[in-house]
């Protein structure tokens, strides 16, 4: 199939990666024509711009960063795409925006597909990333072949935004669960008790979760490098709270947890890992011999 | 009138003194020796116990900490109950557990002791100028015997209704004061954040609906950076922990209450506790700064 793809982070790279070695002819267009160069090298053709990527396309995908760069992304591309042809948007985006730009390519005769992943850097390069797609049903014969490429669970949640509700879910409940790690370790250690230990207790029980074992690992060896940088959860939160307060619908924990989420941007830390929630409630103590 | 005070600090000295110069004669008790210094000029007699002291009054205040100091001082050992004869009124001013005032309030009256549970709010300043609100829980003929006593320390006297109803009307005051110091301390902190004057921002809002005594004088004293206790931000943490406790047990959600209560945790955790509850913009600006 041929496959154009946009978006050559952490992410996209290890994914385009997976579709050459699939077999895929992949056209790759990037902002930095550098980031494209060590993928060339795997045999991938780059475009000039992206109207030209997606002339020369089946299939499109984009993995980006927010709802301004896919909105952006699909006005370049919308013309250039062959009707009948398909955008699949890999990017965590708003639900309202994946429900738009899905419209606007579907009055054009072509069509969106919003299919945000979950696993992080380490899922993509691992090619077992959670894939939850929206769109049409017809539309999977065409993408499972791509989607196996670069994932282990293949959901179509439901019509067009519907990847995104459930990535929305996804976040919510994902770093809630590093907050409720964080929150625990620093209990543990005002309590004068060791987090490694009460996290390997806590493991094998009812709270054990692979949120404790991956972040709350990270804290406990006090690791806070990025796997995915806290400021993308944060920016999901934004869009997730957006969203929930558009609809009326009340996010008591959520709330809570984008509180920490921006003051743990105020200290600095956006571009390290989201574990810095710890941190943040460090912050927030007289008595330095409890950190 | 013969009348009891415990509980002499910096809310219960004013108190007790205003009732002297009425013309009373007090009856003390202290732990501490030291607290019985103001009242060598005034017509005062110190007794051994709590037990003592009851045997010569027909009323007795209590201005003591928490619920245990109040459980302590009217039924532990040598407490108010040992001493007392029927009919003898306790009336306890401090803030404590709505249900622990009404247990109180039941073993007392076991014993034919009348009890009223008489929280305040206005702090030290309306201590001294007997200027205090008194929210008041009992039986109203007790109330009304009361009513004259309550009117030498305070402005607004309210029997709210039975037994605990002041201290219900206590916490909700607590949530209202605590969630209001920590709305004005985040407007505050948001407008310097934003580059505009906070000091300009509340002269503009004292005119609009978010007028408030809270906006106008705590606002005051943030701006002045005047961090000196009028009320300890520990002991807005203890009267929202509380609110809390009694939350729970009703299984009631709080949800501004339980935010507010955290910013507080956060006060007192960071060393700020013998501050005024307007730490709370401190706490903000601390985690607004960037590592």
């Amino acid at each position: 199939m041929k496959i154009g793809f946009i978006g050559l982070g952490g992410m996209g790279r290890p994914m385009v990666e997976h579709l050459l070695t699939a077999g895929h002819q992949v056209t790759v267009w990037s902002r930095r024509a550098d980031a494209a160069d060590p993928l060339l090298a795997l045999g991938a053709q780059r475009s000039a711009n992206p109207g030209e990527l997606a002339a020369a396309s089946d299939v499109v995908c984009t993995n980006v960063t927010g709802n301004a760069d896919v909105v952006g992304l699909a006005g370049m591309m919308l013309e250039g795409l062959a009707p009948n042809g398909i955008h699949v948007d890999f990017s965590t985006i708003a639900p309202s925006v994946a429900r738009d730009i899905a419209a606007r390519y579907a009055a054009c005769g072509r069509h969106f597909v919003d299919a945000p992943v979950s696993g992080g850097t380490a899922g993509a390069r691992a090619a077992t990333l959670s894939i939850m797609w929206g769109g049409k049903p017809e539309f999977a014969a065409r993408l499972e072949p791509i989607f196996r490429c670069l994932g282990k669970t293949i959901v179509r949640v439901g019509e067009a935004g519907a990847g995104q509700v459930a990535k929305a879910c996804n976040q919510l409940v994902m770093v809630a669960a590093i907050e409720a790690s964080a929150e625990a370790a620093r209990l543990a250690k005002a309590a004068g008790v060791d987090f490694a230990k009460v996290r390997a207790a806590m493991l094998g029980g009812s709270a054990g979760s692979r949120v404790l074992d991956f972040f709350g690992g990270k804290m406990a060896e006090r690791e806070f490098a990025a796997g995915v940088e806290a400021r993308l959860h944060h920016k999901d939160f934004v869009m997730v709270m957006a969203e929930a307060t558009r609809m009326g619908v009340p996010l008591p924990v959520s709330g809570a947890v984008m509180q920490q989420l921006d003051a743990l941007m105020a200290a600095g830390w956006g571009t390290q890992d989201t574990s810095r929630l710890l941190c943040v409630l460090e912050k927030t103590t007289a008595n330095p011999s409890t950190i | 009138m013969n009348i009891g005070f415990i509980g002499l600090g910096l809310m219960g000295r004013p108190m007790a003194l205003h009732l002297a110069r009425a013309g009373h004669n007090l009856h003390l008790w202290a732990r501490r020796p030291a607290s019985l210094e103001p009242f060598t000029e005034v017509n005062a007699k110190v007794h051994a116990s709590p037990a003592e002291l009851a045997k010569h009054v027909e009323i007795v205040f209590t201005m003591v900490a928490d619920a245990p100091d109040v459980q302590a001082v009217t039924l532990g050992e040598n407490g108010i109950a040992a001493g007392a004869s029927r009919g003898l009124i306790v009336v306890d001013m401090s803030t404590i557990n709505p249900n622990a005032a009404r247990e109180i309030g039941v073993a007392l009256a076991e014993r034919g002791i009348e009890f009223v549970d008489a929280p305040v709010s206005g702090g030290e300043t309306g201590a001294i100028n007997a200027a205090l609100t008194i929210m008041a829980g009992g039986k109203p003929e007790v109330f009304e015997t009361v009513r004259p006593l309550f009117e030498k320390m305070g402005k607004s006297v309210t029997l709210v209704g039975d037994s605990g109803a002041g201290q219900v009307a206590k916490a909700c005051n607590q949530i209202l004061t605590g969630v209001g110091v920590a709305a004005v301390a985040e407007a505050f902190n948001f407008a310097t954040q934003s580059g505009v004057d906070a000091a300009r921002v509340r002269e503009a809002l004292l005119g609009g609906f978010a007028y408030s005594r809270i906006l106008e004088n705590h606002g005051q004293r943030m701006l002045d950076r005047n961090f000196k206790p009028g009320f300890k931000a520990w002991m807005h943490q203890k009267d929202l922990r509380i609110v809390m406790e009694e939350a729970h047990r009703l299984g009631l959600m709080l949800p501004a209450a339980a935010a507010t209560a955290q910013l507080f945790n956060a006060i007192v955790g960071s060393g700020m506790g013998e501050d005024d509850s307007i730490a709370a913009l401190k706490l903000l600006e601390k985690i607004s700064k960037p590592e």
